[in-house]
């Protein structure tokens, strides 16, 4: 322990920081927010370029329609929704599927008439590789009791006000509205809720162990895609 | 409340609750609302097929005439239909009620395929091009009571099946397959004769059309065959004309038949065990795992190792049947859904379950039905989705777009999709509202 080394001596060991943003969150929004430091942002636009897909708990309100989709906004219309059952529900989940899924094939830009083209889809791993409108490669139906809900959607290239609209959309199909209560991404590409970090522990010893854990499983991911 | 000249300013948490908990409520959808049942149609138009005359005959000014339609597209019925069938280039919806009328049909009557249809300019002759849903009038005995249970069409011929007035044939029979006993000369165009099959051992509870041959399925499980048999497809040991049903032997003599498919000279049977018969044309490798002549004329079992088969169809070069387990295979020649490098085999391939949208998140999607059209394939999912795959001729896959697609690809109907019919150029389907 040398005194030139003492931080009060020397000054703040970090000055200035490069901090780089992953995939966006609204101000509504919650769940895992990837950031990159110094070195990192080069990894951020490699992950970027990835495609990978998001997932997020969404939870919804039957019975209420607002301007801007949340269950903060303006009231436009109040509905009943005794009719709505669970299966009403997962047809409708299963027919958003649907679309998507072919949305998802058709921008992937990959001719179809190709083998190569038919073997990527049997294994399910085409992908759109470029900028595309939101797609959802999957939406499950977590809890239902009337009037709340809530879905879980693995989705690519979305915005959190799109999945609020989708929410709202639902509502329009089951002949009743629905606002959205919460949106909360648990997985964007590798990371997940676990290595994500609260607020209780954003301080230099966390940040430097949850980067070294994420490290490998980042680097395999990026060698696997590109 | 507040002073006159004091700004009203943003309205407090308060004032928005309660002004959330005058708002009126409305009511879309009451607790008893039914699921109401729909017919899409879509593929080529021109023929009246499709049942909406101001495709072929826009009735306003802007309209233009359509010639395909690409993408489902809702057909307003009066009656709930529970049975459609495809010809080649005319449509019969049959509905189950006891009005009656039960059956209507629409496109091509040159043959008189749809009954007669009494035109309007003069009254002796009949209308060649139907184009929207026009009753055809069955002679029944007892027309408030007797049901109609199915309808089929074939090439320019129709069958339709009653619960308790046996089958009633129209259409051209210029090789018997309407029942009926060939009448050399005769003209099909305009004529009244609609004529009605009762003997058969036991009650007909299928009728299948193919192109120029019928074949009935009877309760007792027997196959019945009329019609032209060049390809044996009447499967009775010779190659003649056969204008009397008569009953088939052959491997499926005994055997309790389930259920019978035909589109263009192929046949097949399953019977109850899960085993399927084949017969009839075998020149795109249909029937080449049992032998290696192009026609067979006596039904033959085709020996697959792939499991219990639930239910088979026939297209017009391919074949595809269903298992158990819900598995989907493939044989003959042309698309078969298995990419654009698989064009004919002999031996049934399965097509990967992961095309139909089953994958670990969704693991219980299972194909339950499958049809033919003459060079199309369709399946049903449990979930009430469409695949269908195939040459898209006209645009009758109803993809949206005009090429071939050589798997298994979603058509979006607005709704679960309850039965399909398939013909050649287009396809008609029946669909329950959300």
């Amino acid at each position: 322990p040398v005194l030139a080394d003492h931080p009060l001596v020397r000054g703040p060991r970090f000055r200035k920081l490069k901090i780089g943003a992953g995939h966006r969150l609204d101000v509504k929004a919650s769940g895992v927010f990837v950031l990159g430091i110094g070195h990192g942002n080069k990894l951020l636009t490699d992950l970027y370029n990835c495609h990978l897909t998001k997932v997020y708990t969404v939870g919804g309100l039957f019975g209420k329609a607002t301007d801007d989709f949340s269950d903060t906004g303006n009231l436009v219309e109040k509905t009943t929704f005794d009719h709505i059952t669970r299966e009403k529900l997962e047809r409708i989940l299963a027919v958003i599927q649907g679309t998507n899924h072919k949305a998802l094939l058709m921008y992937s830009n990959i001719d179809m008439k190709t083998q190569e083209a038919y073997e990527l889809a049997v294994k399910g791993l085409i992908r759109p590789m470029g900028k595309s409108p939101p797609i959802i490669t999957a939406v499950r139906c977590l809890q239902f009791a009337l009037p709340e809900f809530q879905l879980e959607i693995h989705c690519l290239h979305e915005t959190q006000q799109y999945l609020r609209k989708m929410v709202h959309e639902i509502g329009l199909e089951l002949k009743s509205s629905a606002v959205c209560t919460q949106v909360r991404r648990i997985r964007d590409g590798v990371f997940t809720v676990d290595d994500a970090l609260p607020r209780t522990q954003w301080n230099l010893q966390s940040i430097q162990e949850a980067i070294r854990n994420c490290q490998l499983r980042v680097e395999t991911e990026l060698e696997k895609t590109l | 409340r507040r002073g006159l000249g004091v700004a009203a300013g943003p309205p407090s948490t308060r004032q928005l609750r309660e002004a959330e908990e005058a708002a009126p409520v409305f009511q879309y959808a009451g607790k008893a609302a039914r699921r109401k049942d729909r017919v899409f149609v879509w593929g080529f138009t021109y023929s009246g097929a499709l049942g909406v005359p101001s495709f072929v005959r826009p009735d306003a000014g802007w309209k233009k005439p359509r010639r395909i339609q690409p993408t489902p597209y809702r057909l307003e019925t009066e009656e709930k239909i529970s049975s459609a069938a495809c010809g080649y280039g005319f449509t019969l919806l049959a509905s189950n009620t006891r009005d009656i009328t039960k059956v209507w049909g629409m496109g091509l009557n040159k043959d008189s395929q749809l009954g007669f249809q009494r035109s309007r300019r003069d009254q002796t002759k009949g209308y060649e091009y139907v184009l929207e849903p026009s009753p055809i009038p069955l002679p029944l005995e007892k027309p408030q009571q007797t049901r109609v249970l199915q309808v089929s069409c074939g090439r320019a011929h129709s069958l339709v099946l009653t619960d308790s007035e046996g089958v009633f044939t129209m259409g051209n029979n210029s090789y018997g397959q309407c029942g009926r006993k060939v009448v050399e000369d005769e003209i099909y165009s305009g004529s009244h004769l609609i004529h009605q099959l009762r003997e058969f051992d036991s009650r007909v509870v299928q009728v299948v059309c193919g192109q120029d041959h019928s074949l009935f399925r009877t309760k007792k499980g027997t196959v019945y065959a009329c019609g032209w048999g060049a390809d044996g497809q009447t499967g009775l040991g010779h190659y003649n004309i056969t204008s009397v049903p008569t009953k088939l032997h052959g491997d499926i003599a005994g055997v309790n038949i389930i259920q019978v498919s035909s589109n263009g000279d192929c046949c097949l049977a399953v019977s109850d065990e899960g085993d399927v018969f084949g017969w009839g044309n075998s020149e795109y490798l249909q029937l080449a795992s049992v032998t290696e002549t192009t026609q067979v004329n006596v039904p033959r079992h085709l020996p697959f190792k792939i499991g219990k088969i639930k239910e088979a169809a026939c297209g017009g070069t391919g074949n595809v049947v269903l298992t158990e387990e819900g598995n989907v295979f493939v044989w003959g020649y042309g698309i078969l859904g298995k990419g654009p490098n698989l064009i004919e085999t002999a031996v049934p391939e399965m097509i990967p379950p992961s095309l139909f949208g089953w994958s670990d998140f969704s693991p219980d999607i299972r194909v339950a039905h499958v049809r033919c059209g003459l060079s199309q394939f369709a399946a049903l999912t449990n979930r009430g989705e469409l695949f269908v795959w195939g040459k898209n001729l006209r645009g009758c896959l109803g993809t949206g777009r005009m090429e071939d697609q050589y798997f298994p690809w979603r058509v979006t109907v607005p709704g679960e999709v309850v039965d399909v019919a398939c013909g050649v150029d287009h396809m008609v389907s029946m669909v329950k509202s959300f």
